[in-house]
């Protein structure tokens, strides 16, 4: 699989950050390794293995529905962001 | 050439469980101060770890039952990853690979079904409020259980949306899964609208109407897009796919953002829940928590109760459980006291909620067949039993307290009819009555009804009246 300029630009939009020209470069290199060394794990037949969804073999753990008392209150979260107004966190104008 | 829409529709219901998905914080934040109900988990912070609510798994079974739907063993969730201020994971869990309710289908009350495709767990979002030039986000809602239920492109006119909007809300109510207030946004509906000419083998390009919150919005968007793409393509123009938002006061869609770029997602198993695996012992025994769904009352009730008046009582599953216990013979009466008495009242909402013992409601039917009562006093006893104060009495015991039983025992009828007519002012009712003036029966009757205090049976004083003045 052939990583393009396009898919590095596309990435970086998907994950919201900005990327300067020469890092694009170097990092379309670098997936690309990063791909080609997975890659060798095409070679192995899988058809008769269930998919891996995780590795610790539980299943069903779920809780009671019981509201606790939580130890981070509103304070706690406000605190945390860049700017709060009316008890709630602002941010630039999303539409 | 006729241009027939072809319409599915995906809903949100907001889950009344008491605590979040994933976490063990308050649910229900109506009229709760904003970012007051939530937890580290509901916004990430580094460690936090999901704990999934295991009654959202035993209301989704029901949800997904009371649609007729499969229900599979096997689901888990996934991420799906997107950057927007009312998500402060940077993703949303939700169950895109293996959802736990498969295929199945609703039926309208006009018989029509609409499949369902399948329908998943996830996590609702925040919310945004938007101002000039700033927008603030309140993480109540976060994390709120929801199922997605996402239905086959089986509807073809507005007014099939609004009934299947109206028939989804009510099988969700019924089934008890949800408080289903949309007023405060607990079921949202996203419509998918295209047209094409009839007979053509594709399907037109679709528009995606998003985030209508009652059954009305859904039926006007869906008429107005119906006819805005109907004239593009008469016109021989193209429809756009796009996403479109619905303005109740104007009554137009308008485009919001195009879809040409298709989504990237980025879907991953869920890391931190582990799968679940549910026997058959475990899903039966929720759905044997079902009550009867709308369809089984229509049957049932069919040509007892009309129409009009059930539709009208489907809407209150409180209702319907208690009219499903009421004996069969008192099941007319007691529906018309539901619907004429009842829901005129201005309180009702209240008393919803605190419905009168059912042997109370027999009791009440009884004697108004008997005609112990009258039907202006059956209203008023029936009233009472939903009160407080006199409810616990019994029915027999507050129409005795508020002396409305009439008076059938007819010996004793016939006495107070002899006192009566035995008085100097009926004489000459008397005489004229006699001469063939019908309508002083009526003056009779009325001063019998007064020496009775008004608990005599007028019917039964007529037809003594009539007897004894031949």
């Amino acid at each position: 699989m052939d990583i393009k300029r396009e898919d590095i630009v596309h990435l970086a939009e998907l994950s919201n950050f900005s990327l300067p020209e020469k890092e694009i470069k170097s990092l379309q290199k670098d997936l690309q390794g990063i791909i080609k060394y997975i890659s060798q794990l095409d070679e192995l037949k899988v058809d008769d293995v269930e998919p891996t969804y995780q590795v610790f073999e539980m299943e069903n753990v779920w809780r009671e529905d019981e509201i606790l008392p939580q130890e981070a209150d509103r304070e706690a979260l406000l605190a945390l962001t860049k700017e709060a107004k009316d008890n709630q966190i602002k941010v630039p104008k999303v539409l | 050439m006729k241009y027939i829409p072809t319409i599915g529709i995906e809903c949100h219901v907001q889950l009344c469980t008491k605590t979040k998905l994933f976490s063990e914080v308050d649910n229900d934040a109506r009229g709760k101060e904003p970012n007051s109900c939530v937890s580290p988990v509901d916004y990430a912070l580094p460690g936090m770890l999901p704990r999934l609510n295991g009654e959202a798994i035993k209301f989704a079974i029901r949800a997904g039952r009371a649609m007729n739907c499969e229900i599979n063993a096997s689901s888990r969730f996934d991420r799906k990853h997107y950057f927007y201020p009312d998500s402060p994971k940077g993703y949303q869990i939700t169950q895109f690979y293996h959802p736990i309710i498969g295929e199945g289908y609703v039926e309208l009350p006009s018989g029509t079904r609409v499949r369902i495709e399948h329908a998943h767990l996830e996590g609702d979002a925040g919310k945004l409020t938007h101002f000039k030039d700033y927008s603030l986000v309140d993480l109540n809602r976060v994390d709120t259980p929801l199922i997605e239920i996402v239905s086959m492109p089986d509807i073809h006119s507005a007014k099939d949306v609004h009934d299947y909007c109206k028939e989804l809300w009510r099988l969700m109510c019924h089934a008890g899964v949800t408080n289903g207030d949309l007023y405060n946004g607990n079921m949202r509906f996203d419509v998918n609208i295209s047209v094409a000419k009839e007979g053509a083998k594709e399907l037109g390009t679709r528009a995606e109407i998003k985030n209508l919150n009652s059954f009305r919005s859904a039926e006007r968007a869906a008429e107005f897009e119906i006819k805005r793409q109907t004239k593009l393509l008469e016109a021989g123009e193209k429809v756009k796919q796009e996403t479109r938002g619905w303005d109740d006061t104007t009554g137009k869609t308008t485009a919001q953002r195009s879809k040409e770029e298709a989504k990237d997602y980025r879907y991953m198993p869920e890391p931190d829940i582990p799968p679940i695996n549910l026997t058959s012992e475990f899903i039966d025994a929720e759905i044997a928590k079902l009550p009867l769904m709308p369809m089984d009352y229509r049957r049932k009730f069919n040509g007892v109760i009309t129409d009009e008046i059930l539709e009208v009582l489907l809407d209150y599953p409180s209702l319907m459980i208690k009219l499903n216990e009421i004996e069969d013979k008192h099941v007319k009466i007691i529906s018309n006291l539901f619907t004429s008495v009842l829901l005129a009242e201005e309180k009702s909402a209240k008393y919803l909620n605190d419905l009168p013992d059912t042997r109370d409601l027999n009791e009440l039917a009884e004697m108004n067949e008997k005609k112990e009562l009258s039907s202006t006093a059956t209203k008023e006893v029936f009233l009472r039993l939903f009160d407080p104060q006199m409810k616990g009495r019994g029915t027999k015991q507050i129409a005795k307290e508020l002396g409305l039983i009439q008076e059938n025992d007819l010996e004793a009828l016939e006495k107070i009819v002899d006192i009566v007519l035995a008085k100097p002012e009926t004489q000459k009712a008397q005489a004229d009555f006699k001469a063939g003036e019908e309508k002083v029966i009526g003056f009779l009757v009325g001063q019998v009804m007064k020496e009775s205090h008004g608990k005599a049976n007028p019917s039964s004083v007529q037809e003594i009246l009539r007897k004894k003045l031949k």
